[in-house]
């Protein structure tokens, strides 16, 4: 149209129509980069823009079942740097020469870091408060405090192998600490802070705050204190019987599965879990020439520290097993209680001689005094009569071989013959608890199909989990297992085990006032023959209604003596007397009656010892060599403390005053008679309590009666009693 | 020139087109709070002084508009007289400017010194549209032959392009080769004619781009700018990022985080991609629309021009102002290999306000001498 003539005015408007469509083009591809790809630009650009900053949240606590917190954390502050920073404030030697003096590092360290060419640097983590301060008030340039947190444990050996420690990032690196790691830690927070490409922060405020998300608090089974008893205990038990190679032991709810206390020794101290505890041997390694072999010396040594031996050593349980075998063959109807067997100290299988531990042999003997007295060929006979498979069955069944599910790491399952190679001889040192092992945990659970009603319980650690305002976020229900053996028989077994600790090889666990049953363990470490033993003891308390499993495990007691009876039984007594009477379970003492055994014309000795067996004291007048009277008389029914009078020759007898007890405390009323040489009777009611007033008496305050004679008192038990 | 009469009356000054100028002075603040907001970053981690640049750019639009003012009470005629004068002096600088210029960044584009210092290009863009109007007003006919005509121009043209060319600023010589082609198109020059010269043009083209690595780099980049988006891709990456960040109402007048270091000089060629991503499409879209407001005058004013030479010269000033829009928006959205373009109103850069805002003057000058 303009090749001729051009009309300017249409040129004009062409003009107008081309850069006019020209910009309205490239506004469109200004909307249409932002429509397709504005997303992902911006995104990619926030990318570049941006700074992370985690803000660490806070691990949760861990607390007993009494709320003590047994694992916390605090504020710590991390100093970090941005060299370039303090390089461009032209102050790196002033800001080092602080740091370093503050935190009592190596200027020249400090300086060197200073002089990176980075925007990141840590100088030190988890400083104490007043270098924090110390720091904050100089106001270096360059110089960062970021809040962390620092883990402490209030107990600090206590519960040690339960509790686990966490490392440098908070993050567990053992026991609970680790398993509940991802519930404790909590989600970090962040702060998302622009930053320019030089990756400084922008000198205007755009900064997005996400909260940290607090970790989970964890409520354990455990009870401090008799956590604490337990490791005190054992502590002792080491030193007392020479336990060379640690010890274990366990307390457990019989019916819930909850875990008292877990207790290893050796412990060590959670705020400084890579200090080696056993100082001899620290210094021991630290003499080491070499670094790798010195290293790795103390890598051992830290591990092996850490092992939590109730829960990753598995041991031959020895007689401890017994009660499994006597269950297993009560439930499958192959003995009677009062079935006769005879122990001639060892029995022959296939082609071996296999010994009991008493090689003088036990004479003929019922079933259950076969359990008392622990008999070996007792429990290789009715190891034969269930056969491997089914041994094999009710050894599962009861939760060997297999782990309990546990909430620590490193839960052993314990080593068992290859069942190909489980035949007729494996089978009878197995029915006596050798040649296989377990972990202390596996049979605690396996005794609590004994005291639950044949209802094998799963142990736990945790009781709930609680948020920072206490409310329950979940909690945890004891939970059954299974039903390993039938009411009946879990009954009958434990009444046997009962008699065991009151009569057999457990009397040193026997506590006064509490029913309480047992069996002690003792097994040979391999290789055989070289004297290194596992003393044990496993026993429930109170007997008729178990509330409480405990076992306790000696590893190499190498004193006078290493049997489980000897050692164990008397840790688990103490350990159990304590729990029994910090819980509050009813001590049922007056009705332990002791009988008085007929001793008249025994020598001195034979009456000394019946006297003792019957848990009596004696008191002998005169010097000659027989016993001539006795007081009390034979079968007569006494109570704890009381004294058998012994007199060997016809002398004239020994006179002494009764007190007055009227008014006097029970208890006191008991002392002041024996301290008078006589014993007490307590006619009507038997329960004592120490509130309860003496009444009335029989002789009268004042009469002369022959040493060792009976008083009968009357107990006022309310005010209205006393009126007739 | 015929309209002598016009002018008679000295002293009593017309009405020039304050709509234009309304559009201008739009432009201009928009312009000053955009050069703001893109260089507080940069001039706070340059000079320590989120004002440095700002307080320059104000006071070299003061000075603009002062200009302005001045050159539209001017008489387009004075122009006219001088138009041979300003094609000399911009040939001399020209030529001078490889000899004693200003090296910044490997090009010798400045000369002078410190505040006195200015872009002979920028000068040249002006001198060669005054000359094409003034000359083919004068060879009205002659325009229409190839040979006698067009050629000639486009020699002219080329010779004042190549000198800029050699400094080397290739944007500054496409936008002398553009302007006049619109002056020459808008005089009546034939459409054959553009295209006879547009093959070997083209042509040209790609010897420049091969000649220079780095414009051969700007190609690939186009290409794929992701494909190196921290090396020869960066800048258009960057570019994009503010875009695409910026979404259709922006990020908020300051908030930019594309200008902390990221975007080169946010201030400048990048201007447009800040205004993007602070006030979004909506932003862009303003910028548009003032753009073609101010064609859309400017091209009225030239249609109602008093004669040729004032209409061509109002065109060629439009037209000026047009290719650096669209070159400078094409590039920062890379919808053409990148080449350093600033935006008119916008861009941070004495000489160059300046010059527009003198240009301007002239095209309210003429609007004083319109037929409405």
């Amino acid at each position: 149209m303009s090749s001729q003539g051009a009309n300017p005015k249409s040129r004009l408007f062409i003009s107008f129509v081309v850069i006019a469509a020209m910009l309205g083009l490239l506004l469109g591809r200004v909307g249409w980069i932002q429509a397709t790809k504005g997303r992902q630009y911006s995104k990619e650009a926030a990318l570049q823009q941006t700074k992370d900053l985690v803000i660490t949240s806070k691990r949760g606590t861990i607390y007993d079942r009494n709320m003590n917190a047994l694992a916390e954390s605090a504020s710590a502050y991390t100093v970090t740097v941005n060299p370039r920073e303090v390089q461009k404030s032209k102050k790196i030697n002033e800001v080092s020469v602080h740091l370093a003096s503050v935190l009592g590092l190596n200027k020249d360290d400090v300086y060197a870091i200073l002089s990176k060419d980075s925007t990141y640097e840590v100088i030190k983590r988890k400083i104490p408060k007043e270098q924090e301060e110390a720091i904050e008030k100089k106001e270096l340039p360059g110089v960062q405090l970021v809040e962390d947190f620092k883990r402490y444990y209030p107990g600090g050996s206590l519960a040690s192998h339960i509790i686990g420690f966490v490392g440098n990032d908070n993050q567990g690196l053992a026991g609970i600490e680790m398993i509940y790691d991802s519930y404790l830690k909590g989600v970090p927070g962040r702060i998302i802070t622009a930053k320019n490409a030089a990756g400084v922060n922008m000198p205007y405020k755009y900064e997005k705050y996400i909260d940290p998300e607090n970790g989970v608090n964890v409520i354990l089974t455990i009870d401090e204190s008799i956590q604490r008893k337990a490791e005190e205990a054992l502590k002792k038990a080491v030193e007392d019987y020479q336990v060379e190679n640690g010890a274990a032991c366990i307390i457990m709810g019989a019916k819930t599965g909850e875990i008292l206390a877990m207790a290893t020794y050796p412990t060590f101290n959670l705020n400084e879990p890579f200090t080696i505890m056993d100082k001899e041997l620290n210094e021991e390694i630290s003499k080491i020439p070499d670094e790798k072999t010195r290293t790795e010396a103390k890598n051992n040594a830290l591990y092996k520290q850490w092992r939590n031996k109730a829960v990753v050593d598995a041991y031959e349980p020895g007689s401890t097993f017994k009660a499994m075998v006597a269950a297993m063959a009560l439930e499958e109807n192959l003995v009677s209680l009062d079935e006769n067997f005879v122990c001639n100290g060892s029995v022959r299988v296939a082609n071996y001689d296999i010994g009991c531990w008493n090689t003088g042999g036990h004479g003929t003997e019922s079933f259950v005094q076969g359990v008392y007295n622990s008999c070996n060929p007792v429990f290789m006979s009715i190891g034969n009569r269930l056969g491997t498979d089914k041994f094999y069955k009710y050894y599962k069944s009861f939760g060997f071989g297999a782990t309990t599910g546990f909430d620590l790491p490193g839960e052993a399952e314990g080593e068992f013959h290859k069942l190909e190679k489980f035949n007729e001889v494996e089978l009878a040192t197995a029915s006596f608890g050798q040649g296989f092992t377990v972990t202390p945990l596996q049979l605690v659970t396996a005794y609590s199909a004994i005291t639950n009603s044949g209802k094998m319980v799963k142990p736990r650690l945790i009781k709930s989990f609680i948020d920072d305002e206490g409310k329950v976020i979940k909690e945890f229900e004891p939970e059954i297992i299974r039903q390993v053996v039938s009411v009946d028989t879990a009954q009958t077994v434990s009444r046997i085990l009962e008699g065991v600790a009151s009569d057999g090889t457990s009397r040193n666990a026997y506590i006064e006032g509490y029913h309480i049953a047992g069996k002690t363990g003792t097994s040979e470490k391999i290789p055989r023959g070289n004297g290194k033993y596992v003393a044990s003891f496993v026993g429930f308390a109170p007997a008729d209604d178990p509330e409480f499993i405990c076992l306790v495990m000696l590893d190499e007691p190498m004193g006078s003596s290493h049997m489980g009876g000897a050692t164990a039984a008397p840790v688990f007594k103490e350990i159990m007397n304590d729990v029994l009477v910090y819980m509050q379970i009813e001590s049922d003492v007056t009705q332990e009656f002791k009988f008085v055994p007929n001793v008249i014309g025994m020598s001195i000795e034979e009456a000394k010892t019946a006297v003792t067996e019957a848990g009596l004291e004696y008191s002998i007048i005169g010097d000659g060599e027989s016993v001539v009277s006795q007081n009390p008389a034979a079968s007569t029914a006494l109570t704890d403390n009381a004294v058998v009078i012994l007199y060997t020759k016809e002398t004239e007898e020994d006179l002494v005053e009764v007190p007055d007890l009227y008014g006097v405390i029970a208890t006191d009323a008991n002392q002041r008679l024996v301290n008078a040489g006589l014993n007490i009777k307590v006619r009507g009611s038997s329960s004592i309590t120490s509130s309860v007033l003496v009444g009335t008496q029989v002789p009268a305050a004042g009469t002369m009666v022959p040493r060792g004679s009976m008083v009968t008192v009357e107990y006022n038990y309310t005010s209205t009693d006393n009126i007739h | 020139m015929a309209d002598k009469h016009k002018t008679a009356s000295l002293g009593k000054v017309k009405k020039m087109d304050y709509s234009f100028l309304i559009i201008v002075f739009m432009l201009l603040c928009y312009g000053l709070i955009m050069v703001f907001s893109a260089s507080s970053a940069a001039a706070h981690y340059q000079y320590n002084d989120a004002y440095y640049f700002i307080k320059r750019q104000f006071a070299w639009s003061l000075i603009g508009i002062g200009i302005m003012l001045v050159v539209s009470r001017i008489s387009y005629k004075t122009i006219y007289k001088y138009s041979l004068h300003l094609m000399v002096i911009s040939i001399v600088l020209l030529i001078l400017v490889p000899l004693i210029g200003v090296e910044v960044k490997g090009a010798k584009r400045w000369i002078g010194f410190g505040a006195f210092s200015f872009q002979p290009s920028e000068l040249a863009k002006f001198a060669i549209i005054v000359f094409l109007a003034r000359s083919v007003t004068a060879n009205h006919e002659a325009l229409k032959t190839f040979g006698k005509g067009f050629l000639p121009y486009v020699f002219i043209i080329g010779l004042l392009a190549l000198l800029v060319f050699i400094e080397p600023h290739l944007s500054g010589a496409i936008v002398i080769v553009l302007t006049g082609f619109i002056v020459l198109w808008a005089a009546g020059a034939k459409i054959a004619h553009f295209a006879a010269i547009g093959l070997p043009a083209l042509g040209a083209a790609v010897v420049a781009m091969i000649s220079a690595p780095y414009r051969m780099a700007r190609v690939t980049a186009f290409f794929d700018p992701f494909k190196d988006s921290s090396g020869t891709g960066f800048q258009i990456v960057q570019s994009l990022y503010a875009i695409g960040s910026g979404g259709f109402f922006g990020l908020g007048l300051g908030q930019s985080r594309q200008k902390h270091l990221f975007l080169p000089e946010p201030q400048n060629d990048f201007i447009f991609s800040v205004i993007c991503e602070e006030l979004g499409f909506i932003g862009a879209a303003l910028v548009v629309v003032l753009f073609v407001f101010l064609v859309w005058k400017g091209l009225k004013i030239a249609s109602n021009a008093p004669d040729a030479f004032s209409r061509l010269l109002v065109i060629g000033i439009i037209g000026l102002i047009a290719v650096q829009v669209i070159i400078n928006i094409a590039v920062v959205t890379s919808s053409i290999p990148a080449t350093g373009m600033p935006l008119p109103f916008f861009s941070y850069g004495g000489t160059s306000l300046v010059f527009i805002l003198a240009e301007m003057g002239v095209v309210l000058s003429v609007s004083r001498e319109c037929e409405v």
